[in-house]
């Protein structure tokens, strides 16, 4: 349900080579590598200023009104966040004292399906992928969170060529079925 | 919804039934939310109008000859009753009616539900989630447990301290009374905490709070509960608990004595302008829900409880519930009922007395109203 999302695709799509699609895949599996290796400042300095993180909860409907599928934008999220408040959350995690991530917790961040497209906005691309996102816990707790994401994604000067503008997520389920959302996907 | 009166609001919930097909109990709307006609079984097609009522069965000339329709609707809701908005039902046609269960409780409700003129509604949407753990230990810690806050939710104090802050400065308040009704109810609470809610859930919900919520607040509910109760937490017996001012509320649905699922709304009050009522719908994700900064913690500590109590040894140690056993209260001039200092357990005997009695008696008849005293579990301790 990517679909109902905001999209920033350009309506006269650009061609793209391949050269574009390996270089965005790589930075995605590096940052998604950076997350599991719990390297936390590296990832939040990809970060954008003006990054948008978010993930809406669904709702179980019918056919005829899938379209009503997500909540809206003035409604509950799972993640409604800027660049402060998930500063905030990693902050946090180095406390010691965050109890759900202490001891941490093992991940492992997959993804796939990795499509481009372009935007109106130069040097800028919206990336749609899906992710699986492994989590277990202490002696055998373990979570699968597995959705769709369609991110933005900035050029830049920094180490990695690239930045993360927005993230906007959906998880494939309506009824979380963990005891709590502590990791960032 | 805007709704005229109690009375048509009344007439609207009269319909409320369960979700159970009366031919071979399959689940009538399996939707969260939707528009329709009609609930049709997805089983054999029994179905029923929206008001509950059974209105077609396929074949039913030749299989049946008659099936009496109203004998076989679905079961009704049969005690309903709503209070400041919020509706409560139950399935048990002889319990006492709700403004009796509710008691004294009601006082100390209104500190979240009456502030203001016009009253409370719920931001679209539920975050629902699963915790392995038994209800009791959610309700029981936001009936009683001011004492776990400083602890379980420490990290995100610290993480929002200056960099290069000492941690060990982190102020937690440590005046405020706890409250324990004899149905069971229990809340507790900081007096004269400012800067409470600012820390929690930032600076516009705070604004909103003071400037607006609160003056009004003062001269509804007075000065006790107006001006001086902070950082509320309370739990209507048995299982529905809110966060007033931070305005979080949520049901501990219970699945089984291993896990619950959490139904948790924000609330607003109405007449809030919308960028507030939006500051606080992304303040309380943030805080209170299951990826909240707080909340996480507890989804943690539960869980663990709930693992290490499957232990045959686990699951007869004694727990202490001992604090303030000695310090409850009938005449503080300012608060109705029984209390106690906030960081207490006076609230979570109660509770526990409660369930205890509940499971114990026969009947309604056989309840006492008083719920179960200190004392008494007081006695039990000594003689344990």
């Amino acid at each position: 349900m990517l679909k109902l999302i905001p999209s920033r695709a350009a309506s006269a799509q650009e061609p793209t080579s391949p050269e574009l699609q390996q270089e965005i895949e790589q930075f995605l599996y590096r940052e998604a590598m950076m997350l599991d290796n719990r390297e936390f400042d590296d990832w939040y300095a990809l970060l954008a200023d003006d990054i948008h993180y978010y993930m809406p909860t669904r709702y179980t409907r019918g056919k005829r009104e899938m379209d009503k599928e997500l909540s809206l934008l003035d409604e509950a999220a799972l993640f409604d966040e800027d660049k402060a408040s998930i500063g905030l959350r990693l902050r946090r995690l180095t406390t010691g004292m965050a109890w759900a991530e202490e001891p941490p917790s093992r991940t492992r961040h997959m993804i796939s399906n990795v499509q481009i497209h372009t935007t109106d906005v130069d040097g800028e691309y919206e990336i749609e992928c899906c992710f699986m996102v492994y989590r277990n816990r202490l002696e055998r707790q373990t979570d699968i969170f597995v959705g769709a994401r369609r991110d933005i994604l900035r050029r830049s000067d920094n180490a990695e060529g690239w930045m993360l503008a927005r993230r906007l997520m959906v998880l494939d389920q309506s009824t979380l079925l963990s005891n709590n959302l502590s990791v960032f996907f | 919804m805007a709704f005229t009166s109690k009375v048509r609001l009344l007439r609207i919930l009269s319909s409320l039934f369960m979700n159970q097909c009366r031919h071979r109990g399959m689940r009538l709307c399996r939707a969260d939310a939707g528009n329709s006609k009609a609930f049709v079984c997805s089983y054999h097609g029994w179905a029923y109008d929206i008001a509950g009522k059974l209105v077609d069965v396929p074949f039913e000339d030749r299989a049946y000859g008659k099936v009496d329709k109203e004998q076989w609707s679905p079961i009704k809701v049969p005690c309903l009753d709503t209070y400041k908005g919020l509706i409560f039902g139950c399935w048990d046609e002889q319990v006492p009616p709700l403004e009796e269960h509710l008691g004294g409780m009601k006082w100390y409700m209104d500190l979240m539900f009456d502030r203001v003129e016009g009253g409370t509604e719920a931001v679209g949407g539920v975050h629902k989630w699963v915790i392995d753990c038994n209800w009791k230990f959610a309700a029981e810690q936001f009936c009683s447990d001011m004492y776990h806050a400083p602890f379980s939710h420490i990290s995100p104090v610290i993480a929002a301290m200056p960099p290069g802050a000492d941690p060990s400065q982190a102020a937690w308040p440590m005046e405020g009374r706890q409250f324990s009704d004899p149905n069971g109810h229990g809340t507790g609470f900081f007096l004269n905490a400012p800067g409470f809610l600012q820390a929690l859930l930032g600076e516009e919900v705070a604004t909103y709070y003071e400037e607006t919520s609160r003056p009004e607040a003062i001269a509804r509910l007075g000065e006790i509960r107006g001006a001086q109760m902070d950082g509320s937490h309370m739990t209507v017996f048995p299982s529905l608990s809110f966060l007033p001012a931070i305005n979080t509320l949520r049901a501990w649905h219970p699945r089984g004595p291993n896990q619950i699922e959490v139904w948790a709304l924000t609330i607003v009050d109405k007449k809030a302008p919308a960028s507030v009522k939006d500051a606080y719908r992304k303040a309380v994700l943030r805080t209170f829900s299951a990826g909240g900064i707080l909340e996480q913690d507890d989804g943690e500590n539960w869980t663990e409880i709930q693992k290490i109590l499957r232990g045959h040894k686990a699951r007869q140690t004694l727990f202490n519930a001992q604090m303030g056993i000695d310090n409850d209260r009938h005449d503080d001039p300012d608060l109705p009922g029984k209390t106690n200092y906030v960081y207490s357990e006076m609230a979570a005997r109660g509770f526990y007395g409660r369930w205890q009695e509940m499971m114990m008696a026969e009947s309604w008849a056989d309840l006492s109203c008083g719920g179960v005293s200190d004392d008494s579990i007081k006695g039990e301790a000594d003689n344990a």
